[in-house]
């Protein structure tokens, strides 16, 4: 499908947060009560429209576990957002903030937007983290913040879609070089008529042609 | 593997990748549609967003079986792009259980007489009551590792096919393969009353050989040759390797298949692993923490004496640019009448020759390790496809070099014990270039040793931690690995199949 920009996006968070499940609700509308551990990185895509264009995002879902931490790393490279999610019912996935946040910003481009994301937010008796302190953390660290449930669906799209915006406000603005690819941008075909590799299919042709 | 396929030196190398007209007069394929169309390994199941987001040359996400899907015997699978050097990952792997079933009799083979028939449903009978498999019907196992080069089209083909014509070959000979304790006739169809009775004595079935032989007079039992089940089996794979070289071959016309590619294929059949290579992946059993090489590369260098040979024999496959003879370094002109180092085919030490005119032409063989090259041109010797590929700018063919027959080797696995941790690696050259098998057998051993024994996934997880450490990671001066050595830049793919469940299975 034709799109006007392409954003690359990484989930990242404690295991068990619901990176897989806000990804699931996100691109099929589902809900998965069970948890399937994340043990490397799986992908999803979800057309949306900002400002009467139409965005393709291209989604990271990472896996939480302390045991794929350097591979996990290793995917920030070349995405323009991040989701941050922590479990608003489990403290220490909020205490492990400052730890992904660095991990972050080492090892993504500068102008990466970080969506801070407080999950389960559907669980209100067994809270831990009160939303303030979502709030404060995010204010603290220059990201934006919303509380969301995978389950209900609560805030799902929001929070895509607003980090979505913020990106194209950052393009319209002209911090971020949509020429590079460092920065997980690409420009849509019918805007760039020369750019083939955004079309989609990537074909044998291709292939054969090679690229350097 | 576009990197092997890249010349030394640069002059004579270029255009052909492209599927240049400028290298052909056959139209350049680019026009014909696509045999397959590009994907990932049907067994990983991904969507096409998948696999756009998959061919990040930046971030290069290293691909892995979803926890949803599994492959026989819990086999490990992990693959990742190369660093930007071809557009799409031209490594192509394929994994099934197959069932071959005898010939239906509809179908005419020129080499069963139909004699053979009417003794069938004894020797069917017989079978059912001595072993679980039905009706002249045997299964196996299959892995296989693609490496594709110039193109991805060969090795999408060959990992869709392949396994189909091992099946082709196997089921000739399905009623042999199920009588174990009979040697396979020298003649198809002479000795055929034994397979229906496989415990006649011996007197006996020398008799009755006797009685259908026409000249009994001879004593033909005592100089003929005894044939192997089992070499039964490794023609098969290699007449299937043939085959399916010749299909590449025919369909190229009326199809775009471009490139070639290595192909490294395992099977479990009969309880014995038959390991399969042509090309310069590799497979190697670690047991008890123990190497077992189960194949060997073909290169340049491994091949060096077969290539001299074919260049010594047909010089006219040389194009009269191109020497047999292999020097240290290119001979200069000024050094004709001189003394150099040389060797031939018969030789694997060097000897001096005097230089003449003809030794300025370009060294069939040139180049040292990954950058050895056949016609400056390709840096692998056997596999399949290619048979467009020339040297740059010129009409000689780089074909007739290749070989596509594999080197088949044996392991009985059966008669060995395996432990969980004892697995069989498969790789293409993208994890041994830059890892070797010690430090593969170290990674992999001490993944598994820490994984809860009862997860299914840690032969997945165990093969995403080599293709990671064999990737490395991107730092300012490119892919690193451990001790800041250069990481592996190109597609890598590595199964790691648990030998455990073949022990189960018999
Ligand atoms: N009640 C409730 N449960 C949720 C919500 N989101 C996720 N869960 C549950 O939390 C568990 C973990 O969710 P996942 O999405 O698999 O967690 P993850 O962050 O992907 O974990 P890793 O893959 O290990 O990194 C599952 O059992 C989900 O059903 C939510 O919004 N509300
Ligand atoms: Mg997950």
């Amino acid at each position: 499908m034709a799109y006007a920009y392409l954003f690359k996006y990484i989930i990242i968070g404690d295991t068990g947060v619901g990176k897989s499940c806000l990804l699931l609700q996100f691109t099929d509308k589902r809900f998965q009560p069970v948890h399937d551990l994340t043990i490397g990185v799986e992908f999803g895509a979800r057309m949306i429209t900002i400002d009467g264009k139409q965005i393709k995002l291209q989604i990271w879902d990472t896996a939480g576990q302390e045991s794929f931490r350097s591979i996990t790393r290793s995917y920030y490279r070349g995405a323009a957002g991040a989701l941050l999610v922590y479990d608003i019912t489990r403290r220490d996935t909020f205490n492990h903030l400052t730890t992904w946040l660095e991990d972050a910003r080492q090892h993504s481009n500068s102008n990466m937007v970080i969506m801070l994301i407080g999950n389960k937010s559907d669980l209100e008796s067994r809270r831990e983290v009160k939303k303030e302190e979502g709030e404060a953390f995010a204010r603290e660290h220059g990201l934006i913040f919303m509380e969301t449930s995978a389950k209900t669906a609560s805030n799902v799209e929001e929070a895509f879609i607003n980090t979505a915006k913020e990106i194209y406000e950052k393009i319209q603005e002209g911090v971020f070089d949509i020429n590079n690819e460092a920065n997980g941008i690409k420009i849509g075909p019918q805007h760039a008529a020369t750019n083939s590799t955004l079309a989609g299919g990537q074909g044998g042709q291709q292939a054969g042609g090679g690229c350097c | 593997m576009f990197s092997r396929v890249r010349s030394a030196v640069a002059s004579l190398v270029g255009g052909f990748m492209a599927g240049s007209s400028s290298s052909g007069e056959r139209a350049s394929g680019a026009d014909l549609p696509m045999k397959f169309p590009y994907e990932r390994p049907v067994f990983l199941g991904l969507s096409q967003d998948e696999v756009e987001c998959s061919a990040d040359h930046a971030a290069r996400p290293i691909l892995i079986l979803k926890e949803t899907k599994r492959l026989p015997w819990a086999t490990g699978y992990a693959e990742v792009i190369n660093a930007g050097k071809s557009a799409v990952n031209e490594d192509q792997a394929c994994c099934e259980f197959m069932v071959v079933k005898k010939r239906p009799t509809g179908s005419f083979t020129p080499c069963k007489p139909s004699k053979r028939r009417s003794s069938l449903p004894n020797g069917e009978g017989h079978n059912l009551s001595e072993s679980s498999m039905e009706n002249a019907e045997l299964v196996f196992h299959y892995w296989a590792l693609f490496d594709g080069h110039a193109g991805s089209g060969a090795a999408i083909m060959a990992s869709r096919l392949l396994q189909q014509h091992i099946v082709e070959q196997l089921q000739e000979i399905v009623d042999i393969l199920q009588n174990p304790a009979l040697l396979p006739p020298t003649v198809m169809g002479d000795d055929l009353d034994h397979t229906s009775t496989p415990c006649m004595p011996r007197a006996l079935t020398r008799a009755s050989s006797l009685r259908n032989s026409p000249c009994t007079a001879a004593p033909r039992f005592f100089t003929e040759k005894k044939i192997q089940h089992e070499s039964l089996v490794i023609g098969a794979l290699e007449n299937a390797f043939k085959y399916m070289d010749a299909q590449i071959e025919r369909e190229r016309v009326v199809y775009n298949i471009t490139g070639g590619c290595t192909a490294l294929v395992v099977v479990f059949f009969l309880g014995k692993l038959y390991v399969a290579n042509a090309g310069d992946s590799r497979a190697i059993i670690i047991k008890n923490g123990e190497i077992i090489p189960m194949s060997a590369e073909f290169t340049p260098e491994s091949e060096r004496q077969r290539l001299q040979f074919l260049g010594y024999m047909q010089p006219h496959l040389l194009g009269g640019e191109f020497t047999h003879l292999e020097f240290p370094r290119r001979v200069q002109r000024k050094e004709v009448g001189k003394k150099m180092l040389y060797r031939d085919f018969t030789m694997s030490g060097w000897a001096y020759k005097t230089i003449e005119d003809e030794d300025l032409r370009f060294p069939l063989i040139y180049g040292e390790g990954k950058k050895a090259r056949v016609l400056a041109t390709i840096g692998v010797t056997r596999g399949l496809g290619d048979h467009d590929l020339k040297v740059h700018d010129s009409n000689i063919y780089i074909k007739p070099f290749l070989s596509c027959f594999p080197e088949v080797r044996i392991y009985n696995l059966i008669q060995h014990e395996h432990g969980t941790d004892d697995v069989l690696v498969m790789g293409t050259d993208g994890l041994w270039d830059v890892l070797s098998n010690e430090e593969v057998t170290e990674y992999v051993t001490s993944f598994l040793a820490n994984c809860n024994p009862d997860d299914l996934n840690r032969y997945t997880m165990a093969a995403q931690d080599v293709v990671m450490r064999a990737r490395g990671t991107l730092r300012d001066r490119g892919w690193r690995i451990t001790d800041d050595r250069l990481g592996s830049g190109d597609d890598i793919s590595v199964y790691i199949i648990p030998l455990m469940y073949g022990n189960r299975q018999s």
